[in-house]
């Protein structure tokens, strides 16, 4: 069963269309990156999947139902525009927020104290929010999403201000998380972030879905007729089915005629003796995808 | 129901707990009394305690009576010696053993002369201890009734017509009490909004709003946002008003006769059942403001708005004392702002009709819940909207 379902959810602001008829699910044990352009409607999603919006029309479960009062102890929500009690000492604030998780008193405490170990903010726990480093709070942040061990996380920009020990050490917790089984949401704009965390991924723009699926499958979808070939030995000038050629890193990439399949490419190779150290079908990064995707949505027809 | 709680304890102990509020609540306390003690220490030590001297040539002081032999209060009654030529008092008046002599003449009791020499061109502070002394000894041959109506004037209590309440001069605590009261009151109404608009405000400004808000319902945030800051704002008030029944009972004994009971006890029911509403009603149109407002800088200045017109019975009071039932008394009783100062004054000291005290209640009542409704109106439209006000149309009219 999927830990989120989103149907047909559309939410108007005024004239402003915000999310528009969009549908997508989410399944326990994933993370499911949520992209798009600013200002693409993904805020307003989250919102309306917390129930602080209500969708003007579609529907949305969580964790198998309309969201409750009681479901609120089971997700975990870092959100984009974040902040915490400034003028209160950094243990108290996150006991407070994770005893409203519905954590006791003495284990918020508790599990306070060994987050801030975990977090290596222990030594800064009596200090006030203010008093922080801007890296610092975000972590703080991310202790309050992840301390009532939710099954639903979902996180805006969680890399943002960390640097990049911080950051391998959440991608880590990240992925800790999901392989306990955890639902992982993130919203982010870091493209090289999520081709290495996310399973799966929905791009919004203009409020509407359109790119969905498996993070692989949607590179091999944009995937042109090019390969990278690294060579020990030089490629014959001819090369049958090579519409062109051309340096690439250290190797080529081979642009294939439009009949041609990279498994002929391959073998015609082979049979000109050339000596392969690496032979790629070239996949696109997800940068490109995005910025394909948004400014041929975005460009006028 | 137990999220409330956490939320009430929280906005409750994060102003208490603060340097600024422990310095704040005893600050006032500590004010007044300093300014009590040393408005009283300037006195006592400003003092002449020397004696004064006497010298007379009427007879008038022969086998005198020293009245009053002493009297309550700081400041002891003035000693007077008597010499019987001017040459010894001048000699002690050289030698500062006294403040300075008096001198009456043997046609005294026809002239009413006296001469006073002394030091300072002021005088020695006593010409009312001598005058006390004087009138005493003139009628010390008088029935001691007499004597006694004479010395110490009529004793005036004015008494309403409808009910058995008075005010007499010694009373004045009876008529001091509920404009201190209020004041007390609206202070506390006030402070505790102060909080309630920061509370909101900074949640805002912090973002610490959407953590919040996926972790409890609004109806259980804002509950236990008003409760704890009203109760902030009540803890005030219970230590200020405990420190002024122990300043009065320090520096003056109350009154405890039927008149000033029933007068206390009917200025209580309506000044509990008037600050009640009034209380949730100043919260609401605070935690309103602080949702429609950006920060919290514009919020505070926009809130004067509702703090003016709670104070503003005081710039009548005069008014309002002496001319109870005029227009402007009963429609500062009306109007929900100035109602909660208006309309327990004016029932401590004159007789209010039924129907205005219910009238007044009722608006007051139900000008609460239309701010109950505004604020969780405006919390639920403005709360996400940062850097960007909520304008009244929108409030009246959008959807959340």
């Amino acid at each position: 069963m999927p830990t989120i379902e989103v149907e047909q959810i559309t939410k108007r602001f005024g004239q402003q269309i915000a999310v528009d008829h969009a549908s997508f699910t989410v399944d326990p044990g994933e993370i499911f990156a949520l992209l798009g352009p600013n200002g693409a409607g993904k805020t307003t999603a989250i919102r309306i999947i917390l129930d602080i919006f209500k969708a003007d029309s579609g529907t949305v479960t969580v964790l198998g139902g309309p969201m409750t009062e009681e479901k609120k102890d089971r997700l975990g929500y870092l959100p984009e525009e974040r902040g915490l009690y400034q003028d209160v000492q950094l243990d108290r604030s996150l006991v407070y927020l994770a005893t409203l998780k519905g954590l006791s008193a003495a284990d918020a405490s508790r599990k306070v104290d060994a987050m801030l170990k975990r977090f290596e903010l222990y030594d800064h726990r009596k200090k006030k929010i203010k008093e922080l480093s801007k890296g610092m709070q975000q972590k703080a942040q991310l202790i309050v999403t992840l301390i009532h061990d939710p099954e639903l996380i979902i996180i805006d920009e969680p890399f943002s201000a960390l640097d990049p020990v911080n950051t391998q050490m959440v991608k880590d917790l990240l992925r800790e998380e999901r392989d306990k089984g955890k639902c992982i949401v993130m919203c982010t704009h870091q493209m090289h972030q999520v081709e290495e965390l996310a399973d799966r991924l929905v791009l919004i723009n203009e409020g509407k879905v359109v790119l969905y699926g498996g993070l692989q499958e949607i590179r091999r979808s944009y995937s042109g007729q090019e390969v990278d070939v690294h060579a020990l030995t030089d490629l014959p000038a001819e090369l049958p089915g090579a519409a062109r050629v051309a340096k690439h890193n250290s190797g080529y990439r081979i642009h294939l005629e439009p009949s041609v399949t990279p498994q002929a490419l391959l073998q015609t190779l082979v049979e000109r003796g050339v000596q392969l150290e690496k032979f790629e079908i070239a996949l696109p990064t997800l940068d490109e995808i995005f910025i394909q995707v948004v400014t041929t949505a975005g460009s006028p027809q | 129901m137990k999220k409330f709680w956490l939320v009430f304890k929280h906005e409750y102990l994060r102003h208490v707990l603060t340097k600024r509020f422990i310095f704040g609540i005893l600050s006032v306390p500590f004010f007044v009394a300093l300014s009590i003690g040393l408005g009283l220490l300037s006195v006592i030590l400003s003092t002449d305690k020397r004696p004064v001297g006497i010298i007379d040539h009427s007879g008038v002081l022969a086998d005198p009576v020293i009245y009053p032999e002493k009297r309550d209060g700081a400041i002891p009654f003035t000693t007077f010696l008597f010499f019987t030529d001017a040459k010894l008092a001048q000699v002690a008046l050289d030698n500062r053993e006294i403040q300075g002599y008096y001198v009456l003449e043997p046609d005294y009791l026809t002239t009413g002369e006296v001469s006073l020499t002394a030091v300072e061109a002021s005088g020695p502070g006593s010409e009312g201890d001598f005058a006390a002394l004087l009138r005493a000894n003139l009628l010390k041959n008088q029935p001691t009734e007499l004597r006694q109506r004479m010395l110490e004037g009529p004793e005036v209590t004015i008494h309403s017509v409808a009910d058995s309440r008075s005010v007499s001069p010694d009373n004045i605590l009876g008529l001091i009490m509920p404009i201190v009261a209020g004041i007390l009151f609206v202070v506390a109404i006030n402070i505790s909004g102060g909080y309630l608009l920061q509370a909101v405000v900074e949640e805002k400004e912090n973002r610490t709003m959407e953590i919040v808000l996926t972790s409890v319902s609004t109806d259980q945030l804002m509950a236990g946002k008003i409760m704890g800051n009203l109760s902030v704002g009540l803890t005030q008030l219970a230590i200020w008003l405990a420190a002024a029944v122990i300043g009065t009972l320090f520096y003056a004994n109350l009154q405890s006769d039927a008149g000033s009971v029933v007068m206390i006890r009917s200025y209580l029911a309506v000044l509990a059942l008037t600050f009640l509403p009034a209380f949730v009603m100043v919260s609401a149109l605070m935690a309103m403001l602080g949702a429609t407002a950006t920060e919290a800088r514009e919020a505070q200045q926009i809130s004067g708005l509702f703090s003016i017109p709670i104070f503003m019975p005081l710039w009548f009071i005069t008014s309002i004392l002496e001319h109870p039932d005029s227009a402007l008394a009963v429609g500062f009783s009306l109007f929900p702002l100035t109602s909660p100062l208006t309309l327990p004054v004016r029932v401590a000291i004159s007789t209010v009709p039924a129907w205005q005290i219910g009238l007044s209640l009722a608006i007051l009542v139900a000008a609460a819940f239309g701010a109950v409704w505004l604020a969780s109106r405006a919390f639920r439209l403005g709360m996400l909207r940062y850097g960007k006000r909520l304008t009244l149309r929108e409030l009246l009219r959008g959807a959340a």
